[in-house]
């Protein structure tokens, strides 16, 4: 108030001494002329009048100009410190006549305000960014983790924390595929998933899949439907939006049903060994002197029939194997053209007892392959027991292998049966599928296809199926030659070991 | 395998008077075995008791030992540790072949194989293909 005091005295004494001047000036006028002039009174007072008025304009213009100097200098201070363009330059104060003092105790205030409030607004910023000091987002029931463009996580709440089993503040900062442990049905990887997330994001605004969380030890396996929300340059670095929606409940009910199954037929194992065991010794020593060719049918029969029921044994088995990712196949030189004949012979007797014949063509100097000999057995089994079931009327089934275009050694299965429609083709490898039409005529469980699909892929190969209604089907797969995978690997072990879901190990722990 | 493969091979390579130790406590299996081991030239004795088996298997009189790895006394891995203990003198003669329907952990299994000469789930064997498997072991 000191300084608005002086400058109100200051004002004061400025307009006290014009008034003072201007009447000074009014009245020396005046008597100047009364005394000096024989101008009559009324002309002196006129131009005495008129005199002082125009000193009065001049010096009111100057002091306007002095007075507003301070006024002056605050807007320049306010518009040079608002964020848009304005081309004003720095205030100085130092020339100020007028108030200087309270002009730039107002302009450091002024200032310091700017300097208070822009930085009460980088905190908020900082806040909206954060997401741990966010109420909703903390306590959403839903697990819900923020990536930057770097997947690195930025934030994980309080859902997804239980869920995984670490704790938050582990999670910051790590990189998403090395705290989330996810398996997707497809192919894909999370990161190629999230990839492709993020360049479908001008089309979509999220994208979903159904994954499998692999929890930590302790905690069992559940299955999401996994949301990707994608944020291109987020300035608070909150690019990608994970949120996950637990489906365990519902998508486990496949698996609990191939797993109830496999413990259930597990325990059919050793029974039926001991039935093909017993069959086997029984044919061995009375086969010849059975002279009734109905009752040597018989036999034969009863031996397929149990073949039958062991590979549908093994298929569940090896099924749930595949489910919990713990079919390994060991891949190994071997000559395709034995392996294959030596598995269409275990199936000839199948065939046989249903006046089916086997054709069987096989091109000359195919390579060796890589497989592993149970699991592809395990293929060819399905493929040929498929091709059987549906043969219908039709009393062939053509195998051929030969190498294909891309060098791999191609084998195809085709029987002049039933055919399958087109409406159910491309839900024909998936889990339990079978087709409505057949259900009721032609037994199955849905999982022989499956299976095949799942071992075939393993081998790195390719399984395909081309079918006409009516015309009959051909189910073909491809393995790699031995020589190209070793190559790919770029390692000399005579021995590769896979998963069901791809490469799973390559070292030497298992060489024998 | 083609049963009548089998038992082609079967009448053709025998081994006559090769001695197997069965170890298995599974009747109808030692049964079925012993039957098609004998009808091929092997001269079978079958044990369900691990104990019992391995003071026979001590004797060193056996060419092969078929080794059960869940038997009542003494399991399979017990058997085969001693069986197969370096200090024995004089070593065993015979070869060992694990027979059994427990699916081993990887690691296990390949623990075991490296001691063992052979390694058979049962599940996935016929009497006559343990034959045929017998024929090539030296």
């Amino acid at each position: 108030m000191d300084r608005l005091d002086q400058l109100h005295s200051k004002v004061r004494i400025y307009l006290l001494v014009l008034v003072i001047i201007q009447t000074g000036i009014a009245v020396g006028v005046f008597y100047l002329l009364t005394s000096q002039t024989k101008l009559s009174a009324a002309l002196c007072l006129l131009i005495s009048l008129g005199l002082s008025t125009l000193v009065a304009l001049v010096t009111v213009g100057l002091l306007t100009n002095l007075l507003l100097q301070p006024l002056k200098a605050i807007w320049q201070t306010i518009v040079h410190l608002s964020p848009e363009e304005h081309g004003v330059s720095t205030p100085t104060f130092n020339d100020l006549k007028l108030g200087r003092d309270l002009v730039t105790s107002l302009a450091t205030q002024i200032y310091q305000l700017v300097n208070v409030s822009s930085q009460a607004e980088a905190e908020m910023k900082l806040v909206a960014g954060d997401l741990s000091h966010n109420f909703v987002a903390q306590n959403l029931p839903l697990p819900l983790i923020m990536l930057d463009e770097t997947e690195t996580i930025r934030f994980a709440n309080q859902a997804a924390a239980q869920y995984i089993g670490i704790t938050a503040n582990d999670m910051i900062g790590k990189n998403a595929y090395m705290v989330l442990d996810m398996s997707f049905p497809s192919e894909k990887t999370f990161d190629v998933w999230l990839k492709e997330a993020k360049a479908k994001s001008a089309t979509a605004v999220s994208s979903w899949e159904r994954v499998r969380l692999n929890l930590r030890d302790d905690h069992p396996v559940r299955l999401f439907d996994l949301a990707a929300y994608y944020n291109r340059n987020n300035t608070e670095h909150n690019e990608t939006m994970l949120v996950l929606f637990d489906h365990t409940k519902e998508y486990s009910q496949d698996d609990q049903a191939v797993s109830f199954m496999a413990l259930s037929v597990h325990e059919l194992r050793t029974p039926l060994t001991l039935l093909r065991g017993y069959i086997e010794v029984f044919e061995d020593e009375l086969g010849k002197d059975i002279k009734d060719p109905e009752l040597q049918g018989f036999m034969l029969k009863m031996h397929a029939m149990a073949e039958q029921l062991t590979a549908f044994v093994n298929n569940i088995l090896n099924v749930a194997r595949v489910d919990n990712d713990q079919l390994e196949l060991k891949l190994e030189s071997e000559d395709w053209s034995t392996t294959l004949k030596s598995s269409i012979e275990m199936l000839s007797l199948r065939a046989k007892v249903r006046d089916i014949t086997l054709k069987c063509s096989i091109a000359q100097d195919l390579p060796a392959v890589a497989v592993d000999r149970l699991s592809i057995r395990e293929v060819i089994n399905n493929l040929i027991d498929n091709a059987i079931k549906y043969s219908g009327s039709s009393k062939v089934i053509e195998i051929k292998t030969y190498i294909n275009r891309e060098g791999l050694v191609e084998t195809t299965i085709q029987d002049f049966g039933l055919g399958i429609s087109t409406s159910i083709l491309p839900n024909l490898f998936s889990k339990f599928y079978r087709d409505h039409r057949n259900r009721a005529q032609i037994g199955g469980t849905g999982l022989g296809l499956y299976l095949s699909k799942a071992i075939v892929t393993a081998h790195g190969g390719n399984l395909w199926v081309r079918s006409h209604e009516g015309e009959g089907s051909t189910f073909g797969f491809t393995l790699i030659p031995y020589d190209k995978m070793a190559n790919n690997l770029k390692s000399k072990d005579s021995e590769i070991t896979r998963g069901a879901h791809g490469w799973i190990k390559n070292h030497s722990l298992y060489r024998r | 395998m083609e049963p009548t493969s089998s038992a082609t091979d079967a009448s053709t390579p025998p081994a006559p008077g090769r001695t197997v130790l069965c170890i298995e406590d599974e009747h109808f299996i030692s049964e079925l075995y012993g039957r098609a081991l004998t009808k091929n030239g092997y001269v079978v004795t079958a044990i369900a008791d691990g104990e019992v088996a391995l003071k026979e298997a001590q004797t060193n009189k056996y060419d092969i030992i078929l080794l059960d790895l869940m038997i009542p006394n003494l399991s399979g891995i017990e058997i085969l540790r001693v069986l197969r203990d370096p200090a024995r003198v004089p070593p065993l003669k015979a070869k060992i072949i694990i027979t059994t329907n427990l699916e081993q952990r990887e690691d296990v299994r390949a623990d075991i194989e490296k001691r063992a000469d052979g390694y058979l789930v049962k599940a996935e064997l016929t009497p006559y293909q343990l034959v045929d498997f017998l024929n090539t072991v030296k």
